[in-house]
């Protein structure tokens, strides 16, 4: 009589009563039926052990550093703080002083263009614009009236230069400009006779 | 006085954790991998497991080995997972589960021929596949049993089971184990 299915598991687990150990001892089916069980749990500790060996083998020799006292930790996240602060607040600040030369700038714009026009220079033409991407920023040069005035009276001399000696192909049609040299070029009206 | 010398001991082999990782992870990584199927997150929970020891290590009283204490938090933080589902078990996990036949490789070729390989193949994949089959407590009581060697009064304190229902699911486990790889009439 061999082992039962229980009985086998009890020897398996270690738990087997003294008599089927007795059986076992005397018995070459029931330990052959023991070392095959055997065998394939010794294979498979081997196996999973190197496996799992071989992916400790792996890791970083550091994988896990005990983590430091409370104040050193506290420390650093200071640290990171200060850092943190520092990088954003500097460029926030240079920004804001920026804002501020600007807003002064348009202040002193605005006077300096009321100041033109008070002068009769329609143009103010000393305002340049500060850049394509900052559209109503604009930066003036610091000249006074009295420049202004003379650059305007320097433009108008160019202007009707260009208007004596330049042929407009609008004459050939005899078409005359519609109104003085301050409207510019380009303003035509159409003469009272096409005949 | 036994189990405070025990404490003590355990307690600096405790504080030192780099030697404490290796000499118990890879003991411990398999044991969670082939407990949920899925290596890449048994890495996590095994990596969870020795920071849990080692920030508890305060907590350990020397009444069990620390093998034991080891696997007892590994198996706290599969059941916490277990009940999270954050992931799915081992049928579920069977397309990141691990390849034995690789694991064969890193046997030590002098210790083995090429023909015992391939047979200690086989007879893994007979085992991880009868695993496959096996309830989560089955599983890990079976593992514990057959591949920690820990005895049944071990398997009950790290699992916080009876001795008689760790009996019970470790019949269970073999039954279904030993009518996949043998040594079953």
């Amino acid at each position: 009589m061999h082992l039962t299915e229980d009985q086998m598991d009890d020897l398996l687990m270690g738990d087997l009563a003294a008599e089927p150990a007795a059986h076992l001892a005397s018995c070459s089916t029931c330990k052959a039926q023991v070392a095959e069980f055997e065998t394939s749990i010794a294979s498979f500790k081997a196996v999973t052990l190197a496996w799992s060996e071989r992916q400790s083998a792996t890791l970083p020799s550091k994988l896990l550093q005990p983590v430091g006292s409370a104040w050193q930790r506290g420390a650093s996240w200071a640290a990171a703080a200060a850092v943190l602060l520092v990088g954003i607040g500097v460029p926030l600040a240079r920004h804001e002083t920026r804002g501020a030369q600007v807003v002064a700038t348009n202040g002193a714009l605005r006077a300096e263009v009321a100041g033109a026009k008070q002068a009769g220079g329609a143009t103010a033409a000393h305002v340049r614009e500060s850049g394509p991407g900052a559209p109503g920023v604009v930066a003036v040069s610091g000249k006074s009236d009295a420049q202004i005035a003379r650059d305007n009276q320097m433009l108008q001399a160019i202007d009707r230069e260009l208007d004596a000696s330049v042929q407009s192909p609008a004459d050939d049609f005899g078409l005359a400009a519609a109104g003085g040299p301050s409207a510019g070029h380009g303003h035509f009206a159409p003469v009272e006779n096409w005949d | 006085m036994t189990n405070v010398r025990a404490a003590e001991r355990s307690s600096t082999e405790l504080d030192d954790i780099d030697a404490l990782v290796r000499t118990y992870r890879p003991r411990l990584l398999r044991f969670v991998t082939f407990s949920i199927g899925d290596p890449d997150l048994a890495e996590s929970i095994t990596q969870d497991c020795f920071l849990k020891a080692y920030n508890g290590r305060g907590n350990f009283r020397g009444d069990c080995s620390v093998n034991t204490w080891l696997t007892s938090i590994a198996l706290n933080l599969i059941r916490d997972q277990q009940r999270l589902q954050k992931f799915r078990f081992w049928r579920q996990a069977r397309a990141t589960a691990i390849d034995v036949s690789d694991a064969a490789n890193f046997l030590a070729s002098h210790e083995s021929s090429a023909e015992a390989r391939i047979l200690a193949i086989e007879r893994t994949e007979q085992v991880q596949a009868a695993l496959e089959h096996l309830s989560v407590n089955q599983r890990a009581i079976f593992l514990m049993r057959f591949a920690e060697d820990m005895d049944l009064a071990d398997i009950a304190a790290a699992i916080s089971m009876p001795i008689n229902t760790v009996k019970t699911h470790l019949h269970r486990a073999l039954k279904a184990v030993r009518a996949q790889v043998g040594g079953s009439r």
